[in-house]
């Protein structure tokens, strides 16, 4: 469904992201881990178009986005969040998902915005994505004056809103403690469950190993490792790229 | 008491023009956080289209308007091209740096063409002087209070009801999470530098009917008196523009009355100086999370 061909971004003479070829498959929640500085975070912003490809290409249900500009591709089915949240601070909640919807719901509230935007494919209302997000109640606060966990759910709600196919969840769990990262699993199969395949970015390994059906890893810029969780905790060369990074340790408990 | 009220109400008419500049420059510095300091002489190119089309054709204060708005949104979007969109996000000196090249260019270009220099600009229909507890309002006063007001509330509407304007203040916002958000963010950016070419026209045509007169020293003054307003209002804010604008006019008017012509720069700059001290978030700044951010 989402498919990285000989993807590579390089920076001067960095090899940041160094030919990774991926697929991702519908419905599914798919990790991508790696050691800091392996590319992780580039080949999120090469699939959302922040940065365009030294080499290779990105395609999505066979829609080449390689040349798509970012609003263009979010538009075709690539929603984001950030791992430093990103919220519009000085809009109300809904407003936020107002944006992303690109003006669905909002004309029926506002003269003149019919002149501004033509209608287009409907997603979820916001009123439904607010209660999934239990934000419900705080609908018309504005977003800069939210808590940080309701900051984090908005944010994942907005890029609802724009009714994607995929979204890339770039370490979700930042930030956020034990308990939280239960929660954060939980909603993160609830978002699958709704029909949105899923692209989770995480260095806490216990939530990769949990809930996601296959993994891939990466290490300076390459793909090393692709397949079950159980596959990738076995794998001698992944177990090598975290020898003493600290998530060694991690890697353990979480195969215990 | 009675000067003061009429000053008051002479300023409150001045500076509803001062205003509607402050928020042009506003509305380009918050969507793109970058300064355009051609925003004064672009209007001027725009007024002077208009003054040459009356004069070559007659063409009366409808005529003039019309050119008006066209050449500031000509000369707007080429400052647009050249300053803004060429020039990378992060590069906001370079823009700023190479707008001021263009002021040059265009304040020059002008003066070449008009070799006269101040040329004439149709006025204002007379209207009747309205006269009430011993104050007067002008016939031209309350036309550019009109004007300015109308201008106003439509462009509140705009930022504040539609569609658009949600985009706008959301890219102003966080570029990074509009671009993501559905948001053509390359597109928003030109419409609003146009919007504020607009805004802008509204106010050097109120200024330049009420003159009878333009010159292309027109462009500095514009430039100066809207970055003026809009630092006493505070950077980035709307409602700290139109306040800003408000406060301009009226300081500028009882500087005048009372102290003297020579004194009102000295008395307004002094204002200037005391704001960025005391208030450095403006008369609204504060208010508003967009303000906080730095340049």
């Amino acid at each position: 469904m989402l498919t990285l061909e000989n993807l590579s971004k390089h920076f001067g003479g960095v090899r940041a992201v160094d030919g990774v070829t991926l697929t991702i498959r519908e419905g599914e929640i798919f990790g991508l881990i790696g050691p800091n500085g392996s590319g992780k975070s580039t080949t999120v912003n090469l699939i959302t178009g922040l940065y365009t490809p030294t080499t290779g290409t990105v395609t999505l249900d066979g829609w080449d986005l390689t040349a798509m500009p970012q609003h263009a591709r979010t538009s075709r089915g690539v929603a984001r969040t950030f791992q430093n949240i990103r919220l519009f601070g000085n809009l109300t909640v809904a407003q936020n998902l107002w944006v992303a919807q690109n003006g669905h719901e909002q004309r029926r509230e506002h003269f003149l915005s019919r002149w501004f935007k033509p209608g287009g494919e409907h997603g979820a209302s916001v009123d439904e994505l607010l209660q999934f997000s239990r934000l419900y109640s705080k609908r018309d606060v504005l977003a800069g004056n939210l808590s940080f966990g309701e900051m984090r759910r908005l944010e994942m709600a907005r890029a609802l809103a724009s009714n994607p196919r995929v979204l890339l969840l770039d370490e979700p769990a930042a930030g956020a403690s034990q308990e939280d990262g239960q929660l954060l699993a939980e909603r993160i199969r609830a978002v699958r469950d709704r029909g949105v395949t899923v692209l989770l970015i995480e260095h806490m390994m216990e939530l990769v190993m949990g809930i996601t059906d296959r993994i891939a890893v990466l290490n300076f810029g390459q793909k090393i490792a692709e397949g079950t969780p159980r596959e990738i905790q076995d794998d001698p060369q992944v177990r090598a790229a975290y020898l003493g990074s600290g998530h060694d340790e991690k890697m353990e408990r979480a195969s215990a | 008491m009675l000067d003061l009220a009429q000053n008051t109400m002479d300023g409150i008419a001045a500076g509803s023009a001062y205003a509607l500049l402050a928020i042009g420059f506003t509305l380009i510095f918050g969507v793109m956080r970058r300064l355009n300091i051609a925003f004064g002489p672009s209007i001027m190119v725009g007024v002077f289209l208009g003054a040459w089309v009356n004069a070559q054709w007659s063409a009366g204060l409808i005529g003039a308007t019309i050119a008006t708005f066209a050449g500031a949104l000509v000369a707007s979007i080429y400052v647009e091209r050249l300053s803004f969109a060429a020039i990378r996000g992060d590069a906001a000196l370079a823009s700023m740096a190479s707008s001021f090249a263009l002021w040059m260019q265009l304040e020059q270009g002008v003066a070449l063409a008009f070799p006269g220099r101040t040329t004439a600009f149709p006025t204002l229909p007379p209207l009747l002087d309205v006269q009430f507890v011993g104050l007067i309002l002008h016939g031209d006063d309350i036309l550019v209070l009109t004007v300015a007001g109308i201008a106003l509330f439509l462009l509140h509407r705009l930022i504040y009801r539609s569609h658009f304007g949600l985009e706008m203040r959301a890219l102003a916002d966080s570029a990074e999470a509009a671009a993501v958000s559905r948001v053509n963010t390359k597109r928003v950016a030109f419409l609003t530098f146009c919007l504020a070419a607009l805004i802008g026209a509204v106010a050097g045509l109120l200024i330049a009917a009420t003159d009878g007169q333009v010159s292309p020293k027109f462009g500095l003054w514009a430039t100066i008196k809207g970055l003026v307003a809009m630092m006493i209002g505070g950077l980035g804010s709307l409602r700290g523009a139109l306040l800003g604008g408000l406060a301009l006019g009226i300081v500028e008017a009882q500087a005048q009355w009372y102290l003297g012509a020579a004194a009102r720069e000295i008395v307004v700059f002094g204002l200037l100086f005391l704001c960025l001290i005391a208030l450095p978030g403006g008369l609204a700044g504060m208010r508003e999370t967009g303000a906080e951010r730095k340049l």
